[in-house]
């Protein structure tokens, strides 16, 4: 953690651009642009289906990062009815062409790589069937096929139908499915109503062996309408046909593995159990990885009691038949929305002098889980360990929960004193008594009910982790594992539920005094909410009168609750299951350089909370930043970063004008090395941004 | 300026004063911050229940986001939308928002759910209820924190 504390290389913006206005005159003459270097592809959402996101490119190096330059950028704003604003996919590079889903309907389009002009858009204009859907808006992108000859793009649409599209013309392909497209809320093994059923899915279809791999996504559950949502099962489709190979059930039917694991009578009536992450795939070892979700309700399990597989499992299955070869359950039971956000990265590591094909899933509660790929045995003991249970009626606690003892957390887990902000002795003595009002603990604290003076459970990670869906990446050279992860903690609090109207739940995640509110799938329609809800959580005298409330945010005087950083970037040695370095990533947030109580400190950078996917080169560890902020020069923006892959220092900073929203990937073209990103949020509508070094075109 | 070209000399200075101060009273739409008390305790309370209703099932009952939809306070909102204007952020909603039905929101009930958003964020409640068009609010900031010397109508200016 020392890095932590020191400055980095270049503080500011201004110190990079310093080094970049020298650069060119010291480069003037440098010839970038080398015609006998191979042109290289980026064919699958993370790079391969290891999802390591990883290039062995290095013409982009430590020593000319600031000389980046925009080759070209691409708007979204015309694709879709409205613009868009949450830009996620990473694009694919074929021969070429760059393609990705993209806009507010989700197009799917493919670009000329290196100009950026649109080669072709699909559309598919899906109506209020897209607006019912849990997953809008563009997506993580699409995935490629080829069988040397034909090339198909698929993709999955906001209505939840997969489309099979030439990658040469964009038109739909006819002999898959019908017309080109698999309605994928038929042939679910349940009963659904295709136009308003709560499925979607932003992740891209994984395709191993001819096979497309598919998974689910539902709404939140943190005060499920409904019991009996739709089942998150996982299918496999031919990808020449569209025809379905198999299904597994990430809920077991009766008499299936795992059925066993849920009390009698539970399983059926069971919702969501999903994979709405990324997915990877062993074509060799004919295996494909599900990192799977909870059952329905994210921190109430009365209707998921028992270990209830496969939540929160990492499940390999056979790519052909779609058969459970192993599983791995990380959280038994669990209660903190810890589900499994991103793609394992599969890694082949030195154990005790041997090649390991192993695994390394990278967790929101900043746990790196390695495993032997093969088998599901982890490389390092795992150890159960016992937990506390909650007090929530009906609630069923494992009684222990399974922690790595290598490699050790890259975040923070659990709260206690020590963890509390620390800029001034005012504020922390302020933050001591602030969090007197919660609950605090380790890792694995359960939520409690919520009642003055002990408003909930105060967990870390959050509901959000950690690490989220970008996940991180790998470099084969050295072994080694960079994650992105945000420290921001939140509150879990249980309050009874009476009202049919909110919840069929009994209880649901809330604040003593504060009526729950229905937390509506897209497609569902709302209640007729009575006029006055029956007072199931009545304030403490009646509505009208004042009792204490729980304080609405974790903050003291409006700074952030724990110390920073925010968010970082740790690199994990998987030789030795140890860190290699760990760095704040992204600038102080202005609300935070910008605080009265804070001036005339020195605070170091305090990383950004967000959600990012690294990029790790044959040097360099790339990562934009997660949020704008307002530079010397009074320009809102965000800055690209590149380190130095061995040691985390940084090497060199690139302005972009809104932050990074979908991680960045990167390809060699015509000689010379791109590297490509989405950017967007706040008031900046979405972009792609194509950057490179100088040179003649 | 087109006023300059007016050849007759009597009028030239009158009329180009009279032009100066065309512009100027445009210019001089008062200069409002966050922090100084732009939207209501009631326009508060009725966001408050527009923001459960539409914005909560994505956003959170405490608006700290979930894992597709980021969060609508504290830090991360703060730095997202510092030094933006208020009128950026209800076009922002009101055109993309709440995602099942965009558009569908009248201006009252965004400008609602903004106060509501500005009061989660601590930002003091006045007088003047925020207007229902963005185009009535561009003059009003947004920044993370309050500025130093603000005066009572906004302005850190003289």
């Amino acid at each position: 953690m020392a890095r932590l504390n020191r400055r980095a290389l270049l503080t500011g913006t201004a110190l990079a651009f310093a080094t970049v206005a020298l650069a060119p005159m010291r480069k003037a003459l440098a010839q970038r642009v080398s015609q006998d270097v191979p042109d290289t592809e980026w064919r699958h959402y993370a790079g391969d289906q290891a999802s390591t996101r990883y290039a062995p490119l290095d013409q982009i190096n430590a020593e000319n990062f600031v000389d980046l330059q925009l080759a070209w950028s691409f708007k979204t704003d015309a694709l879709g009815a409205r613009k868009e604003y949450q830009f996620e996919p990473t694009p694919l590079h074929v021969k070429g062409r760059l393609f990705l889903t993209a806009g507010s309907r989700r197009d799917c389009v493919a670009l000329d790589a290196a100009t950026g002009e649109l080669l072709w858009m699909y559309r598919l204009d899906e109506g209020q069937r897209a607006r019912n859907s849990p997953r809008q808006l563009s997506g993580h992108g699409c995935s490629y096929w080829t069988d040397g000859t034909e090339e198909r793009i698929l993709f999955v649409t906001v209505g939840y139908q997969l489309v099979s599209l030439d990658a040469k013309t964009g038109r739909p392909d006819p002999a898959f499915g019908t017309d080109g497209i698999v309605d994928l809320k038929r042939n679910f093994d349940q009963e659904i109503d295709p136009e308003t059923a709560d499925v979607g899915l932003h992740a891209t279809p994984l395709i191993a062996r001819d096979t497309i791999v598919v998974g689910a996504a539902h709404t939140a559950g943190d005060q499920p309408r409904i019991r009996e949502n739709v089942k998150g099962y996982v299918r496999g489709f031919d990808v020449r046909t569209g025809q379905r190979k198999w299904i597994f059930h990430t809920i077991p039917l009766k008499g299936e593995f795992g059925y066993n694991t849920w009390e009698e009578g539970l399983a059926e009536k069971a919702g969501n159990n999903g994979v709405w992450a990324e997915m990877s795939a062993d074509e060799e070892l004919g295996l494909v990885y599900l990192p799977v979700e909870l059952a329905t309700g994210d921190e109430v399990g009365i209707f998921r009691r028992r270990e209830a597989l496969f939540g929160e499992s990492l499940v390999a299955l056979d790519i052909e038949t779609g058969e459970r070869r192993w599983h791995y359950q990380f959280i038994h039971h669990g209660l903190w929305d810890h589900d499994l956000p991103c793609a394992p990265i599969l890694c082949d590591i030195p154990v005790d002098g041997k090649t390991v094909k192993a695994l390394a899933q990278p967790t929101k509660q900043s746990f790196l889980y390695v495993l032997d790929r093969t088998t599901g045995e982890p490389i390092w003991p795992i150890e159960e360990r016992p937990v506390e249970a909650g007090d929530v009626p009906g609630e069923w606690y494992s009684p222990t929960q399974p922690f790595p003892t290598r490699p050790p957390a890259y975040d923070m887990q659990g709260v206690t004193e020590d963890d509390l902000i620390d800029f001034t002795p005012e504020l922390r003595a302020e933050a001591v008594e602030f969090v007197k009002q919660f609950k605090i603990g380790p890792l694995f604290t359960p939520p409690v009910l919520s009642k003055p003076g002990r408003w909930g459970t105060i967990m870390m990670p959050g509901i959000q982790g950690g690490t989220n869906w970008p996940g991180g990446c790998y470099d084969p050279e050295t072994h080694t594992v960079y994650v992105y992860s945000k420290s921001q903690p939140g509150v879990v609090g249980i309050i009874p539920n009476e009202n049919m109207n909110v919840s069929e739940f009994p209880y649901v995640r809330g604040t003593y005094g504060i009526e729950p509110r229905p937390m509506m799938a897209m497609g569902a329609e709302m209640p007729q909410r009575p006029p006055a809800p029956p007072p199931a959580n009545p304030r403490p005298g009646g509505q009208d009168e004042v009792g204490p409330t729980a304080p609405r945010s974790l903050s003291v005087q409006g700074l952030p609750l724990l110390k920073p950083p925010y968010g970082r970037i740790t690199a994990i040695d998987l030789t030795k299951g140890e860190h290699r370095w760990q760095i704040a990533h992204g600038e102080t947030p202005d609300d935070i350089r910008e605080h009265p109580a804070l001036k005339g400190l020195d605070i170091p950078r305090t990383g950004r909370a967000g959600n990012l996917g690294p990029l790790v080169t044959k040097t360099l560890v790339i990562c934009g930043e997660a949020g704008f902020y307002t530079n010397e020069y009074g320009l809102r923006g965000a800055m690209l970063r590149g380190y130095d892959k061995m040691t985390g220092e940084e090497k060199g900073a690139v302005y972009m004008p809104a932050p990074q929203s979908g991680s960045p990937m990167t390809y060699m073209l015509g000689g010379r090395q791109y590297i490509v990103v989405a950017i967007g949020g706040g008031n900046y509508s979405a972009e792609l941004m194509a950057f490179r070094l100088p040179g003649a075109a | 300026m087109r006023f300059g070209r007016v050849k007759l000399a009597a009028g030239v200075v009158a009329l180009s004063a009279l032009a100066l101060g065309v512009v100027a009273a445009r210019a001089q739409a008062p200069d409002r911050n966050v922090w100084t008390g732009v939207y209501t305790t009631e326009q508060a309370e009725r966001g408050r229940d527009a923001y459960a209703s539409q914005c909560a099932a994505c956003h959170g009952g405490s608006l700290a986001g979930i894992d597709v939809a980021p969060a609508l306070a504290g830090s991360t909102f703060l730095s997202n939308w510092n030094n933006t204007n208020a009128g950026d952020l209800h076009s922002r909603i009101q055109t993309t928002m709440p995602l099942q039905a965009p558009g569908s929101l009248g201006g009252r009930t965004v400008a609602d759910i903004v106060a509501f958003m500005l009061q989660v964020n601590g930002m003091p409640a006045g007088e003047l209820a925020l207007p229902p068009n963005p185009a009535l609010m561009r003059n009003v900031s947004i920044t993370a924190r309050e500025p130093e010397g603000l005066n009572e109508d906004g302005c850190t200016c003289e």
